[in-house]
């Protein structure tokens, strides 16, 4: 790094977010520079050592199909690999891992380094540079003034961040780094809205003191999963299993002696925590029938000595976290490596951000991550990288990228949050995406390969092979169309026992395969039918749409109707007070969020059908004197 | 260009003779023609029989074609000009609608004209009073029609949907969490109960006498107040026994009568009072039994009978019924005709016997039944039997998609679709508080 230089890009922050941004960013050509308080911790798994998960593995596919760092680095560094939901449909199903924490550090620092454009610089951040309202740069630390044109800020919890445990607490980022308590401060200042959020996490355990003898254990799935699409399927290190233990009567009754001595429930603590990740506290006094709650005992690491216990995270005081983990079965000599805590942290309305996450008040100021109200390694590594893009895009004039509800997770993502704000740290879940059935794993290349093409990030060689891929489809797809099987095709024994039932008329191969019962194994064993196509993941792709189709198209159907409005974009600017027959409620909420179309418009919480109509007949009126 | 094709009444809701639906889109000719028979010639107008697809009659009238752009919105506009009356009206729409066409939103026809540039410009204010304006009214038919047992219904049923919603979408997106798990034979049997409760809902709103048989208004009253002549006054023609012995009345006695196309089902009843008479407790009971299920009473005083409070009456009749107090016999008491008090509950001086101050009764009962915006009523209820079709056909295919062993996530699917119909009548149950309900019935996190 050279001080006098100026950048493309600052990504600030070498979180999830940060890292996926400035990969992005560097991987689109951009000058971009990463500015860390610590080069040591890019990559860093600052709560549990897992990835993915049910909608959080979707977006982690859908990272990988844009060219993204995730996927890859918890390949070389998952430890026990799962597909989720395995019995339930293609939609829902997800992958996740235990990470060895030291070798996805590690795996995030060998992909970055393999990027020319991207400088890392170890650095806090005490301030923006702001010329003419636009974001310019950033003031550091240690006194540089670093230039760009666009500014990725992807703080996490580092902004206010305020550590708890029992009665005492302190300001602190995660356990172990400073806080960011300038920038925090100058961010206040900005007219941009700032809540608070609250997380936690568990003791750590020594995991030499633990005894797992009377544990179950959780083996890995068999093959082994994997995120990439690019990983070869041997880039997994050793693989080990999780155990499962739960809290009992005698845990709750410790906790409910402690709770006065909570900062939850003294008050202390004033940020909202996440109702899905509920401290152990919470989960006893909210159900109090409950005699037992389930813990995950994850490794830390293959040599890491060190066990995340997942279920149990607390702010109780340190003598009573030791006393609950000992009640625990298997954790009766249980050493405590770290103390669990909550912390309490600032995050900026997302609702003052674009769909491109640049924010409405300073423009070339990006944001990403945790600092929009999410949670999750996942959520800030997708919006990281759509940060990392569109800063680009930005610079370059190039269209912005804002993925569609029915396109992306991470269109889900990005539009809640900006449209409907949240209220709690945000995470992703499969029901969030009404259209659910087609954002699935296995056609996230699909839906996103050729959006990253366009932007550059996918080499000529991959390219190549991803459409032979769907060429392969495609021919297959249309040989399954055309080819009709006549119930005299069927042999007279064979084939009516491989259809399951007899063919009464003529039908061809994709109507058959849509039958429930069907595989295309079967199917291709008749005669007339096969032999078909030996690629698994060609496969797998027609029998799933095959199954879907009904319900894809009526889908599909949906979105047309609401593309109108999906492409119909709202000047950021334009004057509410102006358009006619607007409720003054429906005035304000539309003042507030600036929608950036009026399809975004329409999901603002409030909103009615003949508000939006107000809207349309405004912007039609508007549109001859925008020509003049 | 719009792909929807929509319909609706572009006359002014309640008077006229004449009721015109409209019919706009890609849809328009084939949808007319499928009700209206062949389609004139463009822009004539010829008379035409409307029937639905059952062949049924419904109505006759003018049938005009105006293919687009040279139409009002500047698509193929079908316009059916019939005899009115919003019963006919609704079974018109209904027939539009059974042949693909959607109800248009308020506003829809002026926007898409608007939209489409046949409009001028400077009228673009105007619109947006239209939408305004239509939206509103909408809202509050929708409000009166929600009122009463079909809202409770209608409730029910959302919170079944959503508690079994509930219980799939978080066995869905928390399946490592130890929740008790939904068998899919309990998924079946729920889907099950809820689709029969939709059936039954679908059953009483289509009942509902406000949408088959108009108004149900009971006649109630001390024996001998002049009930069953002010029935008679209403109808103009004896339809009850009408004598001056206390307690002639002894059952139920049920008048249909139009008033300005509005239908009205006219219960007299006993007299309320207490009776020995085993016969006549009879009929007090079954008159209590139709007060509660009616939409309106007509609660008769004698207005000589000075001396009476009817605070002991007024005591007598159901709750949540709205009442409009008529003060009988003014030929006698002396008293001017007209209104006294104003609705919700009004209060009228009039005489059945000299007919003075009815019209004022008939055109508060108009008032009071919604006929000046019984078009929008109707719709409204025409909008939420509509939903309700579109939840149970969703609901059909969860229960196919259960019975076949399709996964959890189609099932899932059709029930999402169900309740976002369901929505439309009771406004939207959005992801958030689906997942409120999930963490708040459920302990879910690690």
């Amino acid at each position: 790094m050279h001080p006098d230089r100026s950048y493309e890009v600052i990504v600030v922050g070498g979180g999830h977010a940060g890292t996926e941004a400035a990969y992005a960013a560097a991987r689109m050509g951009a000058r971009t520079l990463l500015l860390t308080q610590s080069i040591d911790t890019i990559g860093q798994m600052s709560c549990n050592p897992a990835i993915g998960g049910i909608g959080k593995g979707h977006l982690v596919r859908e990272i990988d199909a844009m060219g993204g760092v995730m996927a890859r680095a918890i390949d070389r560094a998952g430890i026990q690999f799962r597909i989720l939901n395995q019995r339930k449909g293609p939609a829902v199903r997800a992958t996740r891992a235990q990470a060895d924490r030291a070798l996805y550090r590690q795996a995030v620092r060998d992909i970055l380094d393999e990027v020319p454009n991207l400088i890392l610089f170890q650095d806090t951040v005490q301030d923006l540079v702001v010329e003419s309202d636009t974001v310019r740069g950033v003031v550091t630390g240690t006194g540089l003034v670093l230039h760009a044109e666009a500014v990725v800020l992807t703080v996490g919890t580092f902004l206010g961040g305020r550590i708890h445990i029992g009665e005492h607490n302190r300001s602190g980022g995660r356990a172990g780094d400073a806080p960011s308590i300038a920038l925090a401060e100058r961010l206040r200042e900005l007219p941009l809205r700032v809540g608070r959020l609250k997380t936690g996490t568990p003791p750590r355990i020594d995991a030499a003191s633990i005894d797992y003898s009377r544990l179950d254990a959780q083996p890995g799935d068999e093959p082994l999963p994997y995120f990439s699409r690019w990983s070869r399927g041997d880039e997994h290190p050793e693989q080990v299993a999780c155990h499962i233990t739960h809290t009992n009567a005698k845990t709750h009754e410790i906790i409910r002696g402690a709770l006065h001595r909570s900062p939850m429930y003294s008050g202390e603590i004033e940020g909202t925590g996440p109702r899905y990740c509920p401290s152990i506290e919470d989960k006893v006094v909210r159900f109090a029938d409950r005699n037992a709650h389930q813990i995950f005992l994850e490794p830390e690491g293959l040599k890491a000595r060190e066990v995340y216990p997942n279920g149990i995270s607390t702010s109780l005081p340190f003598d009573t976290q030791v006393a609950l983990v000992r009640s625990i079965a298997g954790l009766e000599n249980a050493e405590i490596t770290r103390p669990g805590y909550a912390i309490e942290y600032d995050y900026l309305d997302p609702r003052d951000l674009a769909p491109t996450l640049e924010s409405l008040h300073l423009p070339g100021l990006l944001l990403a991550g945790q600092i929009n109200g999410t949670t999750g390694y996942e959520e800030a590594a997708a919006q990281g990288l759509l940060a990392g893009i569109n800063a680009v895009a930005r610079i370059r004039g190039l269209a912005s990228w804002t993925p569609a509800r029915h396109e992306a997770y991470l269109g889900v993502l990005v539009d809640d949050l900006t449209t409907r704000g949240t209220s709690e740290p945000y995470r992703m879940f499969t029901s969030r995406a009404e259209y659910r059935l087609q954002l699935r794993e296995d056609n996230a290349d699909r839906r996103l390969l050729p959006v990253a093409r366009e932007y550059g990030l996918i080499a000529d060689a991959d390219w190549a092979d991803f459409e032979r891929y769907c060429e392969a489809i495609e021919r297959e797809q249309t040989r399954l169309e055309r080819t009709w099987l006549r119930p005299q095709d069927l042999g007279e024994d064979s084939g009516e026992a491989l259809l399951g039932q007899p063919l009464r008329r003529e039908q061809n191969l994709m109507a058959l395969l849509r039958r429930p019962e069907m595989e295309y194994d079967r199917l291709m064993q008749i005669p007339a039918a096969g032999p078909g196509v030996d690629d698994p993941r060609v496969r797998e792709q027609l029998v799933i749409e095959a199954r879907y189709a009904g319900y894809l198209k009526r889908q599909d159907d949906q979105v047309a109707r609401q593309a109108r409005h999906e492409q119909t974009s709202l000047p950021v600017d334009m004057d509410y007070g102006e358009v006619a027959g607007l409720s003054s409620e429906v005035r304000e909420k539309l003042s507030h969020h600036r929608p950036a179309t009026l399809g975004q418009a329409a999901r603002i919480p409030g909103m009615t059908p003949a508000a939006v109509s107000l809207l349309l007949v405004h912007l039609k009126r508007d549109e001859p004197r925008k020509r003049a | 260009m719009a792909t929807r094709t929509i319909c609706a009444v572009a006359t002014p809701p309640g008077r006229g003779g004449v009721g015109v639906i409209r019919l706009s889109g890609p849809d328009a000719a084939a949808i007319g023609a499928a009700v209206a028979g062949p389609l004139p010639p463009p822009r004539e107008a010829r008379f035409r029989r409307f029937r639905n697809a059952a062949g049924e009659h419904l109505d006759e009238g003018l049938c005009l074609y105006f293919p687009g752009p040279k139409s009002f919105t500047g698509e193929d506009v079908v316009e059916l000009q019939g005899h009115g009356g919003p019963v006919v009206m609704d079974r018109l729409l209904q027939a539009l609608i059974a042949e693909g066409a959607l109800l248009a939103e308020p506003g829809e026809f002026s926007e898409r004209a608007f939209l489409n540039g046949r409009m001028d410009l400077t009228r673009a204010e105007a619109i947006a009073d239209l939408i305004e304006a239509g939206s509103e009214a909408a809202a509050r038919a929708a409000m009166r029609s929600l009122e009463g047992a079909f809202a409770d219904t209608v409730h029910d049923l959302v919170a079944a949907l959503t508690a079994l919603r509930v219980h799939l979408e978080s066995s869905i997106d928390f399946s490592d969490e130890p929740l008790e798990g939904l068998a899919l034979n309990d998924l079946s049997r729920q889907i099950e109960a809820i689709r029969q409760q939709i059936a039954a809902t679908q059953a009483a709103a289509r009942q509902g006498q406000q949408l088959r048989e108009g108004l149900t208004v009971v006649i109630a009253g001390r024996p001998n107040a002049g009930k069953s002549s002010l029935l008679n006054a209403l109808a103009g023609r004896d339809a009850a026994i009408v004598t001056a012995m206390a307690g002639t009345t002894r059952d139920v006695l049920d008048t249909h009568l139009h008033l300005d196309g509005l239908p009205l089902r006219v219960l007299d009843t006993a007299g309320l009072r207490e009776s020995s008479d085993v016969i006549e407790r009879e009929g007090v009971r079954r008159a209590q039994a139709a007060m509660a299920e009616a939409d309106r009473i007509l609660l008769v005083v004698d207005d000589g009978a000075a001396e009476q409070s009817d605070d002991d009456l007024m005591a007598e009749l159901p709750a949540g019924v709205p009442v409009t107090r008529v003060l009988n016999k003014i030929d006698l008491s002396g008293r001017h005709p007209g209104l006294l008090a104003e609705e919700p509950n009004p209060c009228l001086a009039v005489s059945a016997l000299t007919g003075e101050g009815m019209d004022a009764l008939r055109e508060s009962l108009r008032r009071t039944a919604g006929v000046d915006e019984g078009e929008a009523r109707f719709i409204a209820r025409r909008r939420h039997l509509l939903a309700l079709e579109q939840a149970a056909a969703a609901l059909d295919e969860a229960a196919e998609a259960a019975r076949t062993g399709l996964g959890e996530e189609l099932i899932a699917e059709s029930l999402r679709v169900a309740q976002d119909e369901l929505g439309r009548i009771t406004g939207a149950v959005t992801t958030e508080d689906l997942l409120g309900e999930i963490f708040s019935t459920f302990c879910i996190g690690k």
